[in-house]
């Protein structure tokens, strides 16, 4: 299924419910235009001594729906506590990920391969993410400093889904945006992607099993439709 | 335990980043190539102390890659010599799909027709253009005629790889540079093929690292003895395909062969030419009518009063095609795609020496430079397609796959954003995709201006300054 179908029906749902809501509008945020709107940096380990393998993504969509007392603006009050997140969805397109080096320039055509063939691109060409629960562990306390969250959600790579619990970083930035970030550790055999096995040099290794993901989504408030006048 | 550096070579280098835009294909130069290659050159090399730099990477064998994902659908527009050497290097690529061929003459489309069965033709380039289904376009045509149809296949939203040099007047290829940078859903690759050669990659980081001491002198050549004269019996045709012996059209040998070999050049020294001075013979080839030389010289001048001399002749091939540079360290020579160093007594030592893999020549000690060593390669594994590690082939293929990119970050960032977000999506396709290395519309722009005013100065026989501003686009 299309990203934008999957967006395009959860906003639906979202319209059809709104009427039972009765503390005021909630709010949806969908990914904001730009270049660095979101950011995906994946670093890995292997069983060489100072291996590092790194892989980068451009494009995270998905959209995001909270409730009204969802910190919107920098420094606005907000109670510690279970967050009022109607859905999140998030989803990367596996083949927008690329193996690169530390600085960023593309790796290697043949290690993008063999990393789309471990997350069976093909069959599932998405990592999808649901938000579940989303609870503010504290205020910040400075009006340019994030809401720090703990959150769990269910993360889905290769056809898997497992329960993934990570802190969450929410930052409220002017034009009604909210940069959220993250850097939760995963480890891949969860997902039954085994160790990527290659030969460097001449010398066989392998990747190891524990990922550390930095993601970096921000995303924008989407203008709701007027719900139609009652007679 | 000594070990041979020269190593045999693999066919599949056997392409000269000079040998390029020529009426005889790879196949047909290959066994002199070969005997050069495998005798004589390779026993000089090593006589005269030579130490291949080689790119492992391209050395090794070739990742027995599955590429799944769908294909890129390309057409090839220009079916002349050049363009079939280029059509089925497209074929080769194994992310790219030969979706339609075309040429203004039935009789070169037959020709391929044959090759590729199936496969949509045509006489008119816009039925290419006009095909939604076709997202790129390979443009080999002759090199006054592709401005009409670079604009027009931007404009109508393809991917496009032209051959360089980007066109025969410097309006045109301002023309086409322009047309490349303001269409920012597309991309563009100038046929610069080099910028996309591992082994070139290479060795400019090498150069780039100071290895070679301070640059004092750059020089390349192309030899061969062919007439450039296709004939064909239709008088139209013979016309059309001679248009490189047509001064009015061809930039001559500086331009058709020589913008590679300047290109490199210019890349090493990480500088553009500021003059040049040229002379240009008509001496062999004198009976077919042409009024382009078939022998010329060229020296151009960089910043740094460092020099680069280029010649090329249509009427002796004694050592074919190579390009050199002069470092007050080492020169390095790069033909047939391999490279050697020729280090100086007095050049200081390496870092990675102490590490690298060591031989004797003769009366120096060679050293193996290994490129890309931490690169994952396929365990054993056969040797390498000898056609698919040519420059030509690097650069389609990173094309390709720039191309599907393109494709795949414009249709994730639709998925993901508003739909009309057009400069959110221009700002994300211009520069938020990363790319294989690959010539753009600026380098093939400023090459083109260089060899124009080289042959400029060839055709008159003068020193020809080149203006910083020409280098300019707007």
């Amino acid at each position: 299924m299309k990203i934008r179908t999957l967006i395009a029906g959860s906003f639906a749902l979202l319209m059809a419910a709104l009427p039972l809501q009765a503390a005021g509008p909630n709010v949806i945020y969908t990914s904001a235009p730009g270049t660095n709107s979101s950011k995906i940096w994946i670093e890995g380990t292997a069983n060489v001594i100072h291996t590092t393998w790194y892989v980068k993504g451009i494009t995270i969509a998905g959209m995001i729906e909270v409730g009204p007392g969802f910190p919107a603006e920098p420094g606005q009050a907000v109670t510690p506590g279970k967050m009022d997140v109607q859905a999140t969805n998030v989803f990367i397109r596996v083949r927008n990920l690329k193996s690169v080096e530390k600085d960023g320039r593309l790796y290697s055509d043949h290690m993008d391969n063999v990393m789309y063939e471990h997350l069976k691109a093909d069959t599932y060409p998405m990592i999808t993410y649901r938000l579940t629960e989303l609870t503010l562990k504290e205020a910040p306390k400075a009006k340019d400093a994030p809401y720090v969250f703990d959150s769990t959600g269910m993360l889905t790579v290769g056809g898997v889904t497992k329960s993934i619990s990570m802190p969450v970083n929410i930052l409220p930035l002017e034009g009604n945006k909210l940069k959220i970030t993250g850097s939760p550790r995963i480890k891949m055999s969860d997902y039954k992607v085994g160790p990527v096995e290659l030969a460097v040099a001449g010398v066989g290794i392998k990747s190891g099993d524990e990922v550390k993901l930095d993601f970096e989504w921000t995303v924008r408030q989407r203008a709701l439709p007027r719900p139609a006048a009652s007679k | 335990m000594n070990r041979l550096i020269l190593k045999p070579s693999p066919k599949a280098r056997t392409k000269a980043l000079t040998d390029m835009n020529v009426n005889d294909t790879p196949s047909q130069d290959f066994k002199r190539r070969d005997f050069l290659k495998g005798g004589s050159v390779a026993s000089l090399m090593t006589l005269l102390g030579g130490v291949e730099l080689f790119d492992q990477a391209a050395a090794e064998p070739a990742p027995a890659e599955d590429v799944s994902g769908p294909k890129l659908k390309v057409a090839v527009i220009g079916l002349g010599p050049w363009g079939r050497e280029m059509l089925n290097t497209v074929a080769r690529v194994k992310e790219a799909e030969v979706a339609a061929i075309c040429d203004n003459f039935p009789s070169a489309i037959r020709r391929c027709a044959k090759d590729f069965p199936g496969v949509a033709t045509c006489e008119d380039y816009k039925t290419i253009l006009g095909n939604q289904d076709i997202p790129a376009v390979v443009i080999a045509t002759p090199t006054h005629k592709h401005k009409d149809i670079v604009l027009d296949a931007l404009k109508s939203g393809k991917h496009v790889y032209c051959e360089a040099p980007l066109a025969n007047t410097i309006e045109d290829a301002r023309a086409i540079a322009l047309a490349a940078k303001a269409a920012k859903q597309c991309l563009f690759q100038a046929g610069l093929q080099g910028r996309s050669d591992k082994q070139q990659e290479f060795v400019l980081k090498f150069i780039r690292s100071g290895a070679v001491g301070q640059t004092v002198l750059a020089r390349s050549q192309w030899h061969k003895k062919v007439s450039w004269h296709a004939q064909s019996s239709n008088p139209d045709r013979e016309k059309e395909l001679n248009w490189r012996l047509d001064k009015s059209l061809s930039l001559g040998l500086v331009g058709e062969i020589g913008c590679h070999s300047l290109d490199l050049t210019a890349r090493f020294l990480n500088a553009k030419p500021t003059a040049v001075t040229g002379f240009g013979s008509l001496l062999v080839w004198t009976e077919d009518g042409r009024d382009v030389p078939d022998t010329i010289q060229a020296n151009f001048e960089f910043p740094g009063n460092v020099l680069f001399a280029y010649d090329a002749t249509l009427g002796n091939s004694f050592d074919a095609a190579y390009d050199m540079l002069y470092g007050t360290n080492a020169a390095v020579m790069s033909r047939d795609g391999k490279t050697w160093m020729f280090k100086e007594v007095d050049s200081p030592l390496l870092g990675w020496e102490v590490y690298a893999g060591k031989d004797q020549f003769y009366k120096d000690t060679g050293i193996t430079l290994l490129a890309d060593a931490s690169k994952p390669k396929p365990a054993g594994g056969q040797a390498p397609d000898p056609l698919t590690t040519t420059p030509l082939y690097s650069a389609l293929e990173n094309f390709t796959r720039n191309a599907s990119d393109m494709i795949q970050a414009k249709k994730s960032y639709i998925e993901a954003h508003d739909a009309d977000d057009v400069e959110g999506l221009n700002e994300q396709l211009s520069t938020g995709v990363l790319l294989r290395p690959a010539a753009g519309y600026l380098d093939g722009f400023q090459t083109t201006v260089a060899v124009i005013k080289a042959n400029e100065a060839i055709l008159a026989g003068r020193r020809v300054a080149i203006k910083p501003e020409l280098y300019e686009l707007a």
